[in-house]
């Protein structure tokens, strides 16, 4: 089954990317059924209104995948801050970096998120789970970082190891959170989300269509 | 007062709420059924709760998977949620103190809460340890708070058997406290072969079972009080 109308059709309403992956292999026993994630990101940081427009993507996803009598699973985009709810439970079996991959709309980059080639990891992800038989996009398999270290240079906690992720081996440390966190206990000064976010600005495919001024002062490349 | 042709129409929006995992649906014939002045006893279990009978139709029926059943148990929720607050506090002259719980090996919770709503709508102080709950901690739990009665779910073939055990070791402790099991596999038969004092089919019959057990309690340490 083709993808191409139900991505179509989440752009114009609003969706920056729309993937679809094979996820089978990565579901456990409870949801095994809905074998296909329909990954969808938006190009702005996780604010209220980034999750808002979000969630409304997947309403519209869901509603679109029953009127062809389909089932879905929506998993919002903060799902780990969802508590109380009963559907909660199933959602920390569900990676929406992991449903990207494999939807062919980034790779695991050194910083330890999505990549992707136009957008970088500043994107703001979204999972839909289906068991409409779509054919899936082509997955990343492995890193596209290459050479380029300035995430793990500009790290001001030094958790960033730079290593190169792939497939085969996707429990590696890529970032050792408990330094990256350390730091956000000491600066209270963001206010949105407590994260420095210097690997996300400071990525180049994170720059690529961003306003410039944003990122001035820091060097490209060394 | 509304009439039956609509109280049934509240119920059956409720109701199809949750088969339809409808959260909204249910929140909605919820608040109706405050509007009309309906009792919210009632609203709960012939709505809601009768919804979720449905769903464990359509689930045996796999016709339902696990996510559409939690997104049910979700919709259930939030019309009790709105219910809950109005259901009448009964005052029915007992009160006693319960230890509720769902038993080890066994996440399924929703029986055993709307046991315990009855509960507290009754007045009873309750302690509920939750789900999948060790059976040594029941019997701890009711040795620390000396309640008069406790009370096991179960929903699986597979957990019930830990309730004999629980039974055994709670009379060997405290030989007065009254034990209670409910869930759709035990029975009466069950009951009375591990020895507990009460079952119930459903959370109204259950209350109804407690008071009995509780006055029955009272007498019992009344009789004693007048002999000394
Ligand atoms: C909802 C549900 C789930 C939900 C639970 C959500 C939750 N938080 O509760 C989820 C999806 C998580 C789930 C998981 C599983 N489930 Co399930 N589940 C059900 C289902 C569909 C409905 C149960 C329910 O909530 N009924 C509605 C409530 C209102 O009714 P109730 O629980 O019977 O409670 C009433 C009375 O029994 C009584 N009562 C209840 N407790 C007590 C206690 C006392 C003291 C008293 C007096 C009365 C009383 O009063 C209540 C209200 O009136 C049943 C199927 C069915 N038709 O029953 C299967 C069922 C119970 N599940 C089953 C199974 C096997 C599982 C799983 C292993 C996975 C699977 N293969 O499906 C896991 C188990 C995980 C675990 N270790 O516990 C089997 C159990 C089979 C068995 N061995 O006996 C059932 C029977 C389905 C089936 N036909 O196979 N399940």
């Amino acid at each position: 089954m083709d993808s191409e109308q139900l991505k179509a059709y989440l752009k114009t309403e609003g969706a920056t990317i729309v993937g679809v992956g094979d996820l089978t292999r990565f579901l456990a026993k409870e949801i095994t059924h809905l074998g296909r994630g329909i990954s969808l990101a938006i190009n702005k940081g996780l604010t209220q209104d980034a999750i808002e427009r979000l969630l409304k993507l997947q309403r519209l996803t869901e509603a679109w995948l029953k009127d062809r009598g389909f089932r879905s699973l929506s998993v919002p985009p903060d799902s780990d801050r969802i508590k109380g709810k009963y559907i909660a439970r199933l959602y920390h079996l569900v990676s929406h970096k992991t449903a990207a991959t494999c939807a062919g709309l980034g790779w695991i980059g050194k910083n330890g998120l999505v990549i992707n080639s136009d957008y970088g990891s500043k994107l703001s992800w979204a999972t839909v789970l289906t068991d409409a038989p779509f054919w899936p996009d082509s997955p990343y398999m492995e890193s596209k970082c290459g050479d380029c270290d300035l995430c793990v240079k500009y790290c001001p906690s030094g958790a960033v190891q730079g290593l190169l992720w792939s497939r085969q081996a996707p429990e590696a440390e890529i970032v050792v959170y408990k330094r990256c966190l350390s730091l956000k206990k000491k600066r209270h000064v963001f206010e949105e989300k407590p994260n420095c976010g210097l690997c996300v600005t400071i990525c180049p495919y994170s720059r690529k269509k961003q306003v410039k001024a944003k990122v001035r002062g820091v060097k490209t490349g060394s | 007062m509304a009439d039956d042709a609509k109280k049934q129409e509240i119920f059956d929006k409720m109701k199809n709420g949750v088969i339809q995992y409808d959260e909204d649906a249910c929140k909605e014939g919820a608040q109706e059924a405050l509007d009309a002045g309906l009792d919210a006893n009632e609203a709960i279990f012939d709505g809601l709760v009768a919804g979720m009978e449905e769903v464990g139709r359509l689930f045996e029926a796999q016709e339902y998977f696990v996510p559409e059943i939690l997104m049910c148990a979700d919709a259930l929720y939030a019309g009790l949620d709105i219910l809950k607050p109005h259901c009448k506090q009964m005052d029915i002259g007992v009160k006693g103190s319960v230890v509720i719980g769902t038993v080890e090996g066994d996440v399924h919770d929703i029986g055993k809460n709307l046991v315990k709503m009855m509960f507290d709508v009754a007045g009873f102080t309750v302690y509920d340890l939750g789900r999948d709950v060790p059976l040594d901690q029941f019997v701890e739990e009711q040795l620390k708070t000396d309640s008069e009665l406790v009370c096991l779910s179960a929903m699986m073939t597979t957990s019930m058997v830990g309730m004999p055990k629980v039974i055994e070791k709670i009379k060997a402790k405290n030989p007065n406290c009254m034990i209670m099991i409910g869930g759709a596999p035990t029975s009466q038969e069950l009951a009375d072969k591990w020895g507990a004092d009460g079952y119930a089919t459903d959370a109204s019959n259950a209350l109804k079972e407690a008071i009995k057990m509780v006055s029955f309690l009272k007498k019992l340490r009344d009789e004693k009080l007048a002999k000394k």
